[in-house]
This record gives structure tokens, sequence and C-alpha cells, in this order.
């Protein structure tokens, strides 16, 4: 699979740890990463249950913060940022695709496409244009006025991609997206993501445990107990 | 910022549980509203009796009516002092009244009883108080036991119906042949007699409570006061009329604004504790609503704002019940004892806007209390273990 980099990276992390603390035990869930992500690569992160996929996925998202190491990510040195920070951080640069879908049940299909351009100062009717464009680019047009509960999975989490990519960040991070999916939706939705990659040049990295879905991705890369293997 | 269609869709998707805190509320607004509206009328009643132009003249030290006796042959002097209207006819424009108060059986309650106000006047009482109009039947005639009455007593005291008759005392029937109202003042909860018949009957002969007078203009009065007053040996006071009634009015008002307070307080502790706990489920249900949020950039403090809103939203939609059971109070009347006088008067509820206004106001503000905290909460979820749940 090709995929769209030219070289610089996008993602970088320069041994990366992260421990959680639970009642004064520590458990070190990343151990001392070192990775390079290309701009405009699809890379795929798979590994057992608990080896630490989401934690390195949130830090990348700039959801939380390494323990020690340097974590930079378009060019934003994210480690060192503090909360509201990293909020406005993560408004600009990356698109976020969860198992759950996570659309807010009470808006319709537009409504939550709209919300992130919330963030950014857009007069109304240019806020309706941009979320009618992303909801055509991933096919549910005629769908706009619906509720999430009236839509069904494959449909729920195209809306999220939409969402993910109407701010244009360059960054979109996928955690487990065709997790919850059938084999058809979940290829539809594997299609949208290497449509992006490839037409739209953003940098994806997506978690997975399914192989069919990794083997989209440009670079599979596994984790095992906190070590990149 | 969230949109606040995101607040109000997701307070009607638990819609018995909005509805449940949004009456506790609005029972609060309702009670504030009611007791605020209930001591401005008070006030309009029993200060809408006193004109700027009319003095009131009683005993020295008499704080009402009811505690002031004055000698008849005072009367004249008080008449003849400068400043007091004369009338086309040169009379002046002014007379002596007596007022007793008596007690009177409430029709269908069991031997219930309640304060009346009599006032005994003279001939020329409509001349007098202009405001006065005979509304149903006919002025009593001078010197006979014939009586009109307030039209805010008629049907609530056994007799006091036009046509029927009653005892002022033991023994001394009188007939209702007219019905008056006086421009909402507290005399409509009076019963007015010759001043003859209420003298014979209560053994006040030579005798008047108060008399009142009407001036040339308001700026005459400190003339008139100091004339009334200098003469040490008459013993008189003399107060403008709408001064009188502003101090009658005070207890009355202030005790029920206390006790409206004090019960709104009781009853604000409760619904806000409703709000709380209703504010708190939310919080809790859309951890992963809240999440997101985060994780798409909103900031902790436009989370804050957004529950702070729905909290609001909440409490204003119980204070739009209150305040629509308080509107519908402006058709009600409440009888109930001035303290003043010991008579039983009826009120209104004004439904002054600034004053529903304020118990609208009052109501926000529990949202804001009450969703302080459960807001607070939700400000801090962390996305990342939103996530994880
Ligand atoms: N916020 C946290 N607090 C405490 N422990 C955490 C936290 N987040 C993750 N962990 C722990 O870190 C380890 C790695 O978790 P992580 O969610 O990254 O695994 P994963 O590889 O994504 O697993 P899965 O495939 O099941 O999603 C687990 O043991 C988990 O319990
Ligand atoms: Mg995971």
């Amino acid at each position: 699979m090709t995929q769209a980099t030219n070289g610089t990276p996008m993602i970088r992390l320069e041994k990366v740890s992260k421990t959680f603390y639970r009642d004064k035990e520590a458990l070190e869930v990343l151990k001392s990463i070192d990775l390079e992500i290309q701009e405009g690569a699809y890379e795929a992160l798979m590994g057992p249950s608990g080896s630490g996929k989401s934690t390195l996925l949130n830090l990348i998202a700039g959801l939380d913060r390494p323990t020690s190491g340097k974590l930079t990510v378009a060019g934003a040195d994210i480690g060192a940022m503090a909360e509201d920070q990293r909020a406005r951080f993560r408004a600009a640069n990356i698109g976020f695709v969860f198992q759950t879908y996570n659309l807010m049940p009470v808006l319709t299909a537009r409504e939550n496409v709209e919300l992130p351009l919330l963030l950014a100062k857009l007069p109304a009717d240019e806020r309706r244009k941009r979320a009618e464009i992303a909801l055509k680019v991933v096919g549910l047009e005629h769908r706009m006025d619906h509720l999430p509960r009236q839509l069904s999975g494959g449909q729920e989490q195209r809306v999220a991609i939409a969402r993910a990519i109407v701010t244009d960040p360059k960054i979109i991070v996928a955690d487990e997206p065709t997790g919850d999916l059938d084999r058809e939706s979940a290829n539809e939705i594997l299609n949208l993501l290497e449509r992006l990659n490839r037409e739209f040049k953003k940098t994806i990295v997506m978690v997975t445990h399914d192989p069919a879905a990794a083997e989209r991705a440009g670079t599979v890369r596994r984790l095992d107990k906190g070590n990149l293997v | 910022m969230i949109p606040i269609a995101y607040n109000v869709r997701s307070l009607f998707v638990r819609k018995a549980t909005t509805i449940a805190t949004a009456l506790g509320i609005g029972l609060v607004v309702f009670v504030l509203a009611a007791s605020l509206m209930l001591g401005a009328g008070i006030k309009k009643t029993l200060v809408s009796g006193g004109r700027p132009d009319y003095a009131l003249v009683l005993r020295k030290g008499s704080d009402t009516e009811l505690a002031s006796s004055i000698e008849v042959r005072t009367v004249s002097l008080v008449l003849a002092a400068p400043g007091v209207k004369k009338a086309n006819d040169g009379a002046p424009v002014g007379s002596g009244e007596l007022v007793v108060v008596i007690t009177m059986e409430k029709p269908g309650t069991d031997g219930q009883v309640s304060n009346v106000q009599v006032r005994g006047i003279s001939d020329n009482v409509l001349t007098l108080r202009p405001d006065v109009k005979v509304i149903e039947g006919r002025a009593p005639t001078p010197g006979t036991d014939e009586v009109m009455v307030g039209r805010g007593i008629v049907g609530r005291f056994t007799g006091v119906e036009l046509g029927k008759s009653f005892e002022l005392k033991k023994n001394r029937p009188v007939k209702v042949v007219g019905v008056f109202e006086a421009g909402g003042s507290s005399f409509e909860s009076e019963i007015w007699a010759d001043i003859d018949t209420v003298r014979s009957s209560f053994g006040r002969e030579g005798l008047v409570s108060s008399v009142t007078v009407r001036l040339d203009s308001p700026s005459r009065f400190e003339a008139f006061k100091a004339v009334m007053e200098t003469d040490k040996q008459l013993g008189l006071e003399a107060f403008r009329e709408k001064d009188y009634y502003e101090k009658q009015s005070q207890g009355t008002s202030i005790f029920v604004w206390a006790l409206g307070i004090l019960i709104t307080i009781f009853f604000s502790i409760g619904a806000m504790i409703g709000a709380t706990i209703t504010m708190n489920a939310a919080v809790a249900q859309r951890q992963r609503e809240i999440g997101t949020l985060r994780a798409l950039g909103f900031s902790r403090v436009s989370i804050l704002f957004s529950f702070l809103l729905e909290a609001v939203v909440l409490a204003a939609i119980g204070g739009a019940f209150g305040l629509f059971g308080a509107f519908l109070l402006s058709f009600a009347e409440v009888s109930m004892m001035n303290f003043a006088t010991f008579q039983e008067v009826t009120f209104g509820f004004d439904p002054n806007p600034v004053l529903l206004g304020a118990a609208f106001v009052f109501g926000a503000a529990m949202g804001v209390l009450g969703g302080f905290f459960p807001a607070l909460r939700a400000a801090s979820v962390s996305p990342v273990d939103a996530m994880r749940a």
C-alpha cells in the first residue's frame, strides 16, 4: 500500500514513557518509546489488549501528557503544554474517530459535524456550509437532519468521520474505528479513511485489532507490554 | 461555545426528572412572587386611601384612629383652622368620624368570627371622599339605622349583603342599603353607618376618633399641622393622610414579606438540592459526551459554563411555571388581618413586573447555585478517563 508521505515527521516521540499511578502503585504502560510518523502517513497500531495502544494514541492526540520524554506533533511540543493549550492544539490539529462513535445523541448529524467549528470563529452560514461538505464527503448528505439513533452504526461512524475532518486537521487518530461494525460497514469506513489519506493528504494513526483493517495502512506497528516491537 | 440546543434537548431527554426539578424551583418562585405581590398589594390597598391634600387629626399619642378619641367640640376648631378647604357653600370640607371594631360571623363556617371596622360617618362623607362611589343600592339616609358596606366584605360576613340586616351590637340591627367602592383602599373593607347610630350603639356620645380635612393644597399641611399642635391643651396631632396610611400598612406588609421570604428560604434549600441531584445525575450520565467535547477541544471553562447554563435553563423552566401560577394569583383576593387596626381587610396580589422579575431572577440564581458543583464536576471530567469508562 502506498502512502502520501513527503519525508517530514508529523509526529515524533523521543524516549516517551507513560506511567499510571493507581493507589501509589506505578504501572508503566509505555516504556521509552521512540517513534517517528511522517506527514501523510497512514499507520496502523496493533498489539494485545492492555499493551498501551490507546495510551500511545492519546498522547499523540494531545489528550494526555507523557510522564517523560519529548513529544512533538505538528511542530508543537505538546508534551510541555498545559491542558487548555492542548485543548486548543487538539481543536486545530486533530480529528478524532472513536470505536463508539461518540456523537452527541441530542444533536442531528449536521449539528454534530458543526460542533468542532464552534471553536473556530466562523459565521453560522459558513459553519453550515462546511458541515454539509464534510457530510457529502462521507456520503451522508441525505441524512443531515437525522439524530444519531436514527442512523445505523456504520452511518454514525461516517458522521463521526465528517466531524473529524470538518476543521481540516492535519492528523486523524482513530481508536478501533471498525471495532463495533460488521464487515461491510467496516469496509466502508476503511475505504473512507484510505481516501482521506490519499485524496486529502491526512496523516492517519489507527489502532486496530483487525488484521484486515491493518492491511489497509501503509505501515503496521506492533506494541507489546509498552514496547514497540 | 457549546450550543444551548445541546443543553435544552438534553433536558428534554430526561423529561420526568426535568419537570419534577423545575416544579420544585417553580414552587419557590411562586411562593416568593406571591408574598412579594401580596406585600405590595397590602401597601397599595392601605396607602391608596391616603391623598396628598388630606390631613388626618388624631389625639396626640394615638397611632391609629381606633385608639384615638377627640371631643366633638374640638372638631369645629379643627375645621376652622387655616388651610382647610371650603366648599362652594362656604362650609369646610372635613368631618369627624368615629371608628369602632366589631366581631362578625363568617357565613359557612361554624360560627367563626373576625373583626370588621365600623366607621360612623357624617352627612357630607361623599363630598369629603370623592373617590367613594355607591355602586349598588344607595347611600344611607342620615339619622337612620341604615348602613352601606365596602365591596370588599360583601358576602364575607353574615348579613353583609345588600337588603340584608345584621346586628351592629346586640339588639341593634342595621340594614344594608348600599355597597360602595373606594378605589381599592381599605375603606372597601369597612361598614359605614351614621355617626350618631354608632355613638349611641357603643356609648361614645360626644366623641369622634379622628377628623379628616381636605386642605387647599398639599403645601398647606405644615401650617395646618403647626396650628393643630401649638395648642397643647387640645392635645392633637396632625398627619398627612398618605403618611398615616403608609405607616399603617408597614407592619402588615413587612410581616407578609418576612413570612414569604422565610418560607422561600426553606423551600429554596430543598429546590436547590433537587437541582444539584438532577444535574449531578446528568453529569454522571453524560461522562462520555463530556469527554468527547473535551477531546474535540472545548475547554474546561466552556464545559463548566455549558452545564451551568443547563441548570439555569432548568431553573428558568421552573421559574416560568412559578410566574404563571403567581400571575393567576393577581385574579385572587385574600382577606387577612391588618395588624395596625386589627381589622380584617381584603387585599389583592399586585402583579408588579419588577417583583415578578425579581422572583424569576431568584429562581434562576437557584439554578446557578444548585448547578454549580455538578458543573464543576463536569468540567473536571478527564477526557481520557471518560473514554475508558
Ligand atoms: N487512565 C488510566 N489510569 C490507570 N491505568 C490506565 C489508564 N489508562 C490505561 N491504563 C492501563 O494501562 C494499560 C494499557 O491501557 P490501554 O488502554 O493503552 O491498552 P490498549 O492497548 O488500548 O488495550 P485495548 O486493546 O484493550 O484497548 C492497561 O493495563 C490499562 O489498565
Ligand atoms: Mg485501547
